[in-house]
């Protein structure tokens, strides 16, 4: 914790962290990755994923079964599994102490539209049966957008809040900000808080579409990212170390997304204000750094707030592919992996590709 | 039991304006009036192809039409649950009474719970690729099929900045997870205003899902009756607009009810079967958030969906969380089960019911199943003095939420 942001002991920590990502299961191989600044977006497998794709930030060798083993994982999609192995990866690195008390314990996870793979399978099933309800039941609730977050509570027993939120690029931020609200509200003692998203088949040619990039189209990236998030005197009755203290979120929205650099500009300064930081205090940038114009426009706006900086920007995106609902939480653990002093804050930033904008600012260095 | 961080300073949240969407009527107006005579919504559905069901019975809305409503919004830009909440967004904002350039210079909070997002437009895009592959799907609609759409449409159409915009697809109970985050929002003076709720449009896949679980009725939706047969699916959208006691108390405006509080928990048992047990619990979370005792709750608006196992354990739950279960009631036997919009709904109608004085019926009932046994307020709407009432919300994957609602009282 900063001098300068004396916690209360009701100020929010991030005490653990993990990541499942291309490079690999855990927060050891993410921070390696970023660190190295090593590409791992690679070629995709078209018997497995076809499509119009022919690279992508693949988790490497990831299936529901290869990684959670043949019991439960049946019916399990894609999306699901990365969730329940993304919140067990947090759980095998920092014990299980972690879902202790269950009823008190809030899980709140972001996705784009669930799995469009599994809905829009779903959906095909009924048009091309012999009747439309020759669809398989036991599949049925995968194409519910809460599956993910609702499974990875069944399978790790956690039983406080249970929350999906969805904002395309901005998810993993919204979900932060949500967290802090509930935990804040006492809804929960602590919160397990991350974004998912899938490669699919099907969310491949919806990109595809929607993007109308067509050989431009960047590669898509996908895994999860997880954050436990306390009040500190909660982390310190239990013995876990502040990695940073969750200063600020802020949103805003441009009317048009050509003005999205200005709004954003408006944003971070009014999240420093926010958090009581003065610019020259934001050491590391983790910006969304979407190809284009959106990443040309953020970085301008960040710029343009901290004026003349030797603050160390950290990109994943060109490392990982874009991994829509999933990116502003591998940004938040990329900040997270960047060593941060006492005064020290990170800056992560966000655009969404409908004009939306967001970003928080972390505290850094710990409590001695 | 310690008091929660914050629980001593937190404002009071007050609705202050409802915008809603429904078969039973749009506008807020036309929803009262469906409440209180007992108007059923259910009809044959329309939305997509039925060839090949025994039934297809929903409560559809057929007289929408989002150009009526919109300001700002191309509808054709939007899918069909976007133009739900971009409306629901305008008609809530101008039942508030607050003009739209004053909600514009406040802090604001969008957050639109779903449990389908815009899959009415996936259902489309799948068709598409089974007529012409997926190399040929439609640009407009692979652009505006995503969830957060919801949120961010009624963003646009208020043409609003300073705001932090959410879809929360928490499923069936959506709409109240939403509420909630607006209600801390406001309680913890992150925002000035919330417009939140629940919204989703009828699709072919939820109907082909719930039918073939052999949980879709025939005709007509009989929550807690011995005949029941399972849901009708519905859609809507109903968001609430809340500020703080203050705010509203300064600007003159007329106030609803009182957000006491809610409570969330998660069952972590079962993907589909709900739990009696967990259920109770978080009634009992959602009292002590609200500062009140089962005894206040002057009825119960439930999830109620009118199938076996919901009802029956509903009803359990009810009984282990009260001494003494007040009238329980389901407006699902009016709106069919609206999914994601279906518990915002039904807090629209519990705020309509503090104010207006009467309980909503439960309507297409002809006995009572002695397993559930409460008083459901059968088919006519009854006049009642109404301080406080609680909505219940349980979905898919165990996920519950409680709304607890009251008489504005104690106005200094």
């Amino acid at each position: 914790m900063t001098a300068a942001t004396a916690p209360d002991a009701g100020a929010l920590v991030v005490t653990a962290w993990s990541a499942v990502s291309a490079f690999g299961m855990g927060s050891a191989a993410f921070r390696d990755g970023v660190s190295r600044q090593r590409d791992a977006v690679t070629a995709v497998d078209l018997d497995e994923f076809p499509g119009p794709f022919e690279r992508a930030g693949l988790i490497p060798g990831f299936s529901p079964t290869g990684h959670l083993g043949a019991k439960g994982t049946r019916n399990m999609d894609r999306l699901t599994a990365i969730a329940v192995s993304t919140v067990g990866q947090l759980v095998r690195e920092y014990g299980g102490e972690v879902t202790e008390d269950p009823e008190r314990v809030g899980l709140v996870l972001g996705t784009g539209s669930g799995s469009v793979q599994s809905i829009m399978d779903f959906t095909r099933d009924s048009l091309v049966g012999e009747k439309p309800y020759h669809v398989d039941p036991a599949k049925f609730p995968n194409t519910v957008m809460n599956k993910a977050t609702a499974q990875s509570a069944i399978w790790h027993g956690i039983k406080g809040p249970n929350t999906t939120i969805a904002g395309d690029w901005l998810t993993g931020l919204l979900a932060l900000s949500y967290a802090v609200r509930l935990c804040r509200a006492g809804h929960c003692d602590r919160v397990l808080v991350g974004a998912v998203e899938e490669y699919s088949t099907q969310r491949a040619w919806l990109e595809w579409h929607a993007g109308a990039a067509g050989d431009r189209a960047p590669a898509l990236g996908e895994g999860g990212a997880i954050f436990l998030v306390e009040p500190v005197d909660v982390a310190a009755r239990a013995g876990r170390t502040p990695l940073a203290s969750v200063l600020a979120t802020r949103f805003m929205a441009a009317a048009t997304t050509a003005q999205a650099g200005e709004t954003l500009a408006d944003c971070v300064r009014a999240a420093l204000r926010q958090a009581g930081v003065a610019p020259a205090r934001v050491r590391v940038v983790a910006p969304a750094a979407a190809d284009g114009g959106l990443g040309s426009l953020e970085s301008a706006a960040i710029t343009e707030v901290l004026g003349e900086t030797d603050a160390r920007w950290v990109r994943c995106r060109p490392l990982l592919g874009d991994a829509s609902a999933v990116s502003t939480a591998f940004q938040l653990a990329a900040a997270l992996g960047e060593p941060l002093g006492r005064d020290e804050v990170a800056l992560v930033t966000g655009i969404d590709r409908d004009g939306a904008v967001g970003c928080a600012v972390l505290g850094g260095g710990t409590t001695s | 039991m310690g008091e929660p961080h914050g629980f001593a300073d937190r404002r009071r949240v007050v609705i202050t304006g409802l915008g809603v969407v429904t078969s039973i009527g749009v506008g807020v107006r036309e929803f009262l009036a469906g409440l209180r005579t007992g108007r059923s919504g259910a009809k044959p559905i329309t939305s997509f192809r039925t060839e090949g069901y025994a039934y297809a019975t929903g409560c559809e809305i057929t007289d929408f039409d989002p150009g009526q409503w919109v300001e700002n919004t191309d509808p054709a830009r939007l899918g069909r649950a976007s133009q739900f909440s971009a409306a629901a967004a305008r008609m809530a904002v101008v039942d508030s009474g607050m003009s739209p350039q004053r909600l514009r210079e406040l802090r604001t909070l969008v957050s639109v719970g779903t449990t389908d997002g815009e899959s009415r437009d996936l259902d489309t895009l799948a068709v598409q690729q089974v007529e012409h592959g997926p190399e040929n799907l439609d640009q407009v609609f692979a652009r505006r099929a995503t969830a957060n759409r919801l949120a961010t449409s009624a963003v646009r159409e208020l043409a609003l900045t300073n705001v932090e915009a959410v879809t929360i697809p928490t499923a069936c109970a959506a709409g109240n997870y939403a509420i909630g985050n607006g209600v801390d929002a406001i309680r913890a003076g992150d925002v000035d205003v919330a417009l939140v709720g629940g919204v989703d449009a009828l699709c072919r896949k939820t109907f082909a899902g719930f039918y073939r679980l052999g949980a879709m009725a025939p005709a007509v939706c009989q929550p807690f009756d011995l005949d029941r047969k399972g849901i009708l699916t519905g859609e809507g959208a109903g968001l609430l607009f809340l500020e703080s006691l203050d705010s509203a108390l300064a600007r003159g405006a007329r106030v609803y009810a009182e957000v006491l509080g809610y409570g969330l928990n998660c069952d972590a048992n079962s993907p589909v079967a709900p739990d009696q047990t967990s259920l109770a619990r978080c009634m009992q979370l959602a009292h002590r958030n609200a500062g009140i005792k089962p005894d206040d709750v002057d009825f119960i608006s439930a999830h109620g969906t009118g199938t076996r196992a919901n009802d029956k354990t509903e009803v359990g739950a009810i009984r282990e969380a009260f001494p003494t279960p007040p009238p329980t009631i389901s407006i699902k036997g009016m709106l069919g089960h609206t999914m994601g919009a279906a518990s915002a709904l039904a807090t629209a109608g519990c705020a309509l019911a503090i104010t207006e004085g009467f309980i909503p019926p439960t309507i297409n009932h002809e006995a009572t199943d002695p397993e559930c046994g409460l008083d459901c307020v059968p088919n006519t709407a009854r006049e009642a003095e109404v301080d406080v009432v609680q909505n219940n919300s349980l979905a898919f994957g165990g996920n519950n939420a409680v709304v607890v609602l009251g008489r504005l009282r104690d106005v200094a």
